[in-house]
Parts: structure tokens; C-alpha cells; sequence
């Protein structure tokens, strides 16, 4: 049998860690892209058991004053789409993903239920960082 | 961090972090806690988020925490942060995303062993009539003629709707609707997502509950308060729902350029701020009072639905079934407020996050029916244990502008909470102690497990012994309704 090393083992792309009153999602991505796409999929688990199959697809265009603001308004966007239509999205193309800007296409559908609304998405303590396999990123969600 | 030897101790509930902890400080900042409670805020980053808050623009006096304090966003839970007009800063995190998240307390002229036969029904009646909200919405659900006035007249516009009375609005913290909205300031998404929440519960630590009143310990205050020991109360915690939330996200976000704009340097992007002069902060402060409005709406609404529960269930085997309104008060707001500082009355921005308005006898923001004695501080404690009714001081108003605490503040994270305790065996706990208990989620019923709290009758005997509030009642938990 051959043994996995630890350098084989890669890191999830999201697991939640500990924070006192809320939610807290560490994130990886192996660029932007995956970064973004990997937190929309870690917003979808603190909101919902069952991700729907994609059935529709929705454009996504915000701009922010940096990379952490476009992050947040990124997942508020998503949060809301949850929040107001029961909409999860799990699949993503990103046509643009600068520091300040992003436009995507996402798919997704309408949950069968949403356990769980996100009352907003923090700053706090955020910061989208370089490291050997990508990026990581810690983002607190107010439940 | 701040560490242990970095705290004075000035007083036996006291105690202060002088601004020569750090250079950015401008004033310094003050905890009101006993030993115990002053060594766990050590455990998470809350007095360095206290510490923060001493660096905003035009911030006077102290900073303060109260003994409930935790870890929050930009501000710690239990803050209270004041600061000068005309320019000094307002900030969205010194509010919260729950803009008034509060506590309603209704009281029955009932016994509690009238009411035991009854409370399987009585619990069962209050989660059908009074939805969470989570996964559906409510049963109002509101035209964008109608949210502007939820907006800008609050509790009144529900009144007007039928869902209570006159009475219950000289009985809510500022009459339920407080002057300065601006519909305008409040953005379509924030509307959106108010638009079918109103009257309802929400989730997380939001909850209603049929309590007993177990202990009078201010004879005089209860009788006032219209409280008896042994007597049938229900609370609601609740607040703006989705719009407040959304509310503090637009400002959060567009506040970080307005630090930009003004040349504010902040340890923490959660404190994003603005002058209350400018623009901006005249436009938050709108918005905000805006959200503030539907809280009280919202509350006003759920209050008729208990009592529709309260009818279904017990007319007809009870003598009386109706509730009347003992106060309504807020713990997460911003207001514009006179107060004397260094002998001088100034007009202060008073942040309270977590942090509950707790005016003395004589001030003229109490209602009149409270003037003399000064105004109920309710203070929910967490699920299956205590919670209690307070009176204002003189205190409060010299000490910590008219603030106390809030609540049991959590000392443990959902996530863990979710691990150690189990939602059915803890179900299964509260109803062994007689507590009935409807639930939405198990998962979110462990995240609110009491071991996850502080004990709450510690947070009220620091107050008290302080002198920034008084007990005046202790209730206990009956039924719990959760989203």
C-alpha cells in the first residue's frame, strides 16, 4: 500500500473554524478564480444540507475598492440571492476577476430548503493572502 | 493584546485600560466586570476591539464595555462608544448588523399555574403563529408605499394596521418610532429583503418566550413595571431582520472609502466610519434609524401575534387572557443624545452595541409612565436560564451614559457549540426541567446551548453593584419558541 504523504494531501478547499459568536469559512483557491468559486461553495454549506443541480444561470458584475471589499460583496451578492429567491449557485465563469472588479456567470438553482439566512458577510479579520499552493483567505459570516 | 497587567483596576466592578497602552488611543477604556468575567474577556479579542474603539474620531470620555462583553465586529458585544457632533464619527459597526435587535416584554394578569396546563398548546400556538422567516417569509408582506412608512413611523405604522395599541407605544423606548428616518437612505436591497420579513422571528439567539416571574427583588419598581412573582410574562428578541442587516453591509461597504475620503487611519476595517457632518453620516444615521423603525414594527407585529396565541390558547379557561406591553427597549443603536461631561452638557453620538439604554429617574427620553422611577432595562438571559427586568439609575446616566448590559454574552463559538452539545439531548434537558421547547433547527438549538453563555446573573450583580442599573425582577423560562 502506498502511504500518502503530507505534501499529497491537499488542503480542503473550505472548513470552518472556530469563532465565538458566528461562522468563520477558511478558504483556498489556486488563484482568484478558484478562490471566489471556493467560498461561494463554503457560503452555500453554512446556508443549506443540499446543493441544487444547475438549472439557470445568473451574470454577476460588481465593483469594489479592493480585493477583500470585491470578496464580500461577491458572497453578500450570493447571500442575497439565497436569502430572497431560495437561490444556490455551485458552478462559476469568471469572464473578469481583477483586485477591484469581477463579472461572472453563475449556475445554480433553487434550493429545496435554505436551513440557514446569512445575515451578512465581515471584514472582520480579512484578508486574502498568498501561499505555496495558491491563496487562503478567512472569511466571519454574522449568523 | 491586552493582558492582565495592562488593566487598572479602579473600583470593585471598574476597571480601565489607560491610553498609554497604545499610542493611537484618545481616551481610555473601561470594563465593568468582576475577576472572572475581566479573565475571559481575555480569551477572545474583545478588549482589543474595546481598545479600538478608543481611536475613532471625536470619541469622548471613555470607551466602555459592559460585563456581557465579547467578541464582535469592529466593536466588542457590550460596547458603548461616544463621540462629539458636529464631527465627530458614526459607525456602522458600532450598531451592528441587527439595527435594534431588542427585547419586548408582555405581561398576563395570570398566575403561573393557570397557564402550566395549557403551555403544550401555548407553545405549539406561538411557533405556528409567529414564523421565523428562515426558508419562507411572513404573513405581511409589504408594498414599497407601505415600507416607506414602515421606515419612517415604525411601531405606528403597525398600529395603524391593527397589531396593538396606543398603550403599547407609551411603553417602547422612544414611542417605537424614532424621528430622522430617511426611506430615501435605504437601498432597494435592503428593502427586498424586508419586504416579506416583517413579523417575523428570525433565527440564531432570536427566540420568544413564555417566562415566570420567580423573583421580585424591587417591590416598588415591580409594582410600577406591573409585575408580580409568579405571574405569566413573554419576551421577544428580535430585531430589523434582513433590511437592518443589508442596511449595515451598504454602509459597511461604502464607508470604506469614506475613511478614504476624510483621512481615517482605523486598526480594524469593521470600523469603518464617517463624520456625523458629512454626507455620508448623516445618510447612515438616517438609514439606520430607518431599520430601527422596522425593528420596533416588527416586534410590534410578532407582540399581536403572541397575543392572538395567548387567545386561541386560553380564552375561555383562563379569567384573563390579554397581555399588556411593559417595555420595549433596544441594544443595538446609534442616537444623538445630551450628556454631561467634565460638567458640561454636550451633544454625543451614543453607540450602543450590545448595550442597552438604562436612563435614570427624571430624564425626558423615559415615557411619562416611568418618568419618576426611571425606565425598565430588560436583559434576556440565554435559553433555559434566567432572564431579568432592570430599572435605570442616576448611575448609568454619570457613569456610562445612561448604558448598561444587554444580555449573557457567549463565551463559546457556534461551532463548537454544535460539537459539545447535542440539539435532542439538549431538548430533551430543558423539557425534563418543565421548559417546553419549539425549535426550527436542533443544530441551531445546540449553537445556542446555555453552557455557550456567560452566566447572566453575574453580568446583572456587576451592574447593579456598579450602580449602572437595579434589579428589579428575575424571570424564568417556560417555554421557548426558536427559529
Amino acid at each position: 500500500m502506498t502511504r500518502l504523504r503530507r505534501s499529497d494531501v491537499r488542503p480542503p478547499p473550505f472548513e470552518e473554524v472556530a469563532h465565538t459568536a458566528d461562522r468563520a469559512l477558511r478558504i483556498r483557491g489556486g488563484d482568484w478564480p478558484e478562490l471566489f468559486a471556493n467560498a461561494a461553495r463554503g457560503l452555500n454549506s453554512l446556508m443549506a444540507a443540499h446543493a441544487p443541480e444547475p438549472t439557470l444561470m445568473r451574470e454577476i458584475a460588481l465593483e469594489a475598492i479592493d480585493l477583500e471589499s470585491l470578496l464580500v460583496a461577491w458572497l453578500s451578492e450570493l447571500a442575497f440571492q439565497a436569502e430572497t429567491d431560495a437561490l444556490l449557485f455551485t458552478r462559476f465563469e469568471f469572464r473578469r476577476l481583477t483586485v477591484d472588479a469581477l463579472n461572472a456567470l453563475a449556475h445554480g438553482g433553487r434550493a429545496a430548503r435554505i436551513d440557514r439566512h446569512v445575515k451578512a458577510v465581515t471584514f472582520h479579520g480579512l484578508s486574502i493572502a498568498p501561499e505555496a499552493a495558491g491563496w487562503v483567505t478567512t472569511v466571519v459570516f454574522d449568523v | 493584546m491586552v493582558n492582565l497587567r495592562d488593566i487598572i483596576r479602579i473600583d470593585r466592578y471598574l476597571w480601565e485600560v489607560p491610553t498609554s497602552f497604545r499610542p493611537d488611543m484618545r481616551v481610555p477604556a473601561r470594563v465593568y466586570a468582576d475577576e472572572a468575567l475581566v479573565a475571559q474577556a481575555m480569551g477572545d479579542r474583545s478588549l482589543e476591539q474595546l481598545v479600538n474603539t478608543a481611536t475613532l474620531p471625536g470619541v469622548v470620555a471613555h470607551v466602555l464595555a459592559m460585563p456581557d462583553m465579547h467578541q464582535g465586529y469592529g466593536f466588542p458585544i457590550g460596547g458603548v462608544v461616544a463621540t462629539e457632533l458636529p464631527d465627530g464619527v458614526i459607525s456602522p459597526g458600532g450598531v451592528g448588523y441587527d439595527i435594534n435587535c431588542g427585547v419586548r416584554l408582555l405581561a398576563s394578569r395570570l398566575e403561573f399555574g393557570e397557564v402550566e396546563p395549557h403551555l403544550d398548546a401555548l407553545a405549539t400556538a406561538l411557533q405556528a403563529h409567529c414564523p421565523s422567516g428562515v426558508g419562507q417569509g411572513g404573513r405581511v408582506r409589504l408594498k414599497p408605499a407601505d415600507m416607506d412608512a414602515v421606515l419612517e413611523t415604525g411601531a405606528r405604522w403597525a398600529i395603524r394596521q391593527g397589531f396593538g395599541s396606543e398603550a403599547d407605544l407609551e411603553r417602547t423606548e422612544e414611542g417605537g418610532c424614532l424621528p430622522g428616518a430617511d426611506a430615501a437612505t435605504v437601498s432597494a436591497r435592503a428593502r427586498e429583503r424586508g419586504r416579506d420579513q416583517a413579523g417575523t422571528l428570525g433565527a440564531g439567539n432570536h427566540f420568544i418566550e413564555v417566562d415566570r416571574v420567580d423573583r421580585v427583588l424591587d417591590e416598588a419598581a415591580a409594582r410600577r413595571f406591573g409585575l408580580f412573582e409568579g405571574q405569566v410574562v413573554a419576551q421577544i428578541h428580535c430585531g430589523s431582520r434582513g433590511l437592518g442587516h443589508q442596511v449595515c453591509t451598504d454602509y459597511v461597504g461604502s464607508f470604506q472609502r469614506a475613511v478614504r475620503t476624510y483621512g481615517i487611519d482605523l486598526p480594524d476595517r469593521e470600523l469603518v466610519c464617517a463624520p456625523l457632518s458629512s454626507p455620508e453620516g448623516r445618510a447612515y444615521l438616517a438609514a439606520m434609524t430607518g431599520a430601527a423603525n422596522y425593528a420596533f414594527a416588527n416586534r410590534q407585529i410578532l407582540a399581536a401575534l403572541i397575543r392572538r396565541s395567548f387567545e386561541q390558547v386560553l380564552a375561555g379557561k383562563v379569567k384573563r387572557h390579554e397581555l399588556f406591553q411593559v417595555y420595549d427597549i433596544a441594544h443595538n443603536m446609534a442616537r444623538v443624545e445630551t450628556h454631561v461631561v467634565d460638567g458640561t452638557p454636550r451633544e454625543l453620538c451614543v453607540h450602543r452595541k450590545g448595550a442597552t439604554r438604562a436612563f435614570g429617574p427624571g430624564s425626558d427620553a423615559v415615557p411619562g409612565v416611568y418618568r419618576d422611577i426611571g425606565q425598565p432595562v430588560l436583559v434576556p438571559g440565554s435559553m433555559g436560564t434566567s432572564s431579568w427586568v432592570l430599572v435605570g439609575t442616576e448611575g448609568s446616566m454619570t457613569q456610562t451614559f445612561g448604558s448598561t448590559c444587554h444580555g449573557a454574552g457567549r463565551t463559546m463559538s457556534r461551532h463548537h457549540a454544535k460539537r459539545a452539545v447535542q440539539g435532542p439531548g439538549l431538548r430533551r434537558e430543558l423539557e425534563g426541567r418543565g421548559i417546553r421547547v419549539r425549535a426550527g433547527s436542533m443544530a441551531g438549538l445546540a449553537e445556542e446551548a446555555p453552557a455557550a453563555y456567560k452566566d447572566v446573573d453575574r453580568v446583572v450583580a456587576v451592574v447593579h453593584g456598579a450602580g449602572i442599573a437595579r434589579p428589579v425582577a428575575r424571570l424564568t423560562p417556560a417555554a421557548v419558541i426558536k427559529g
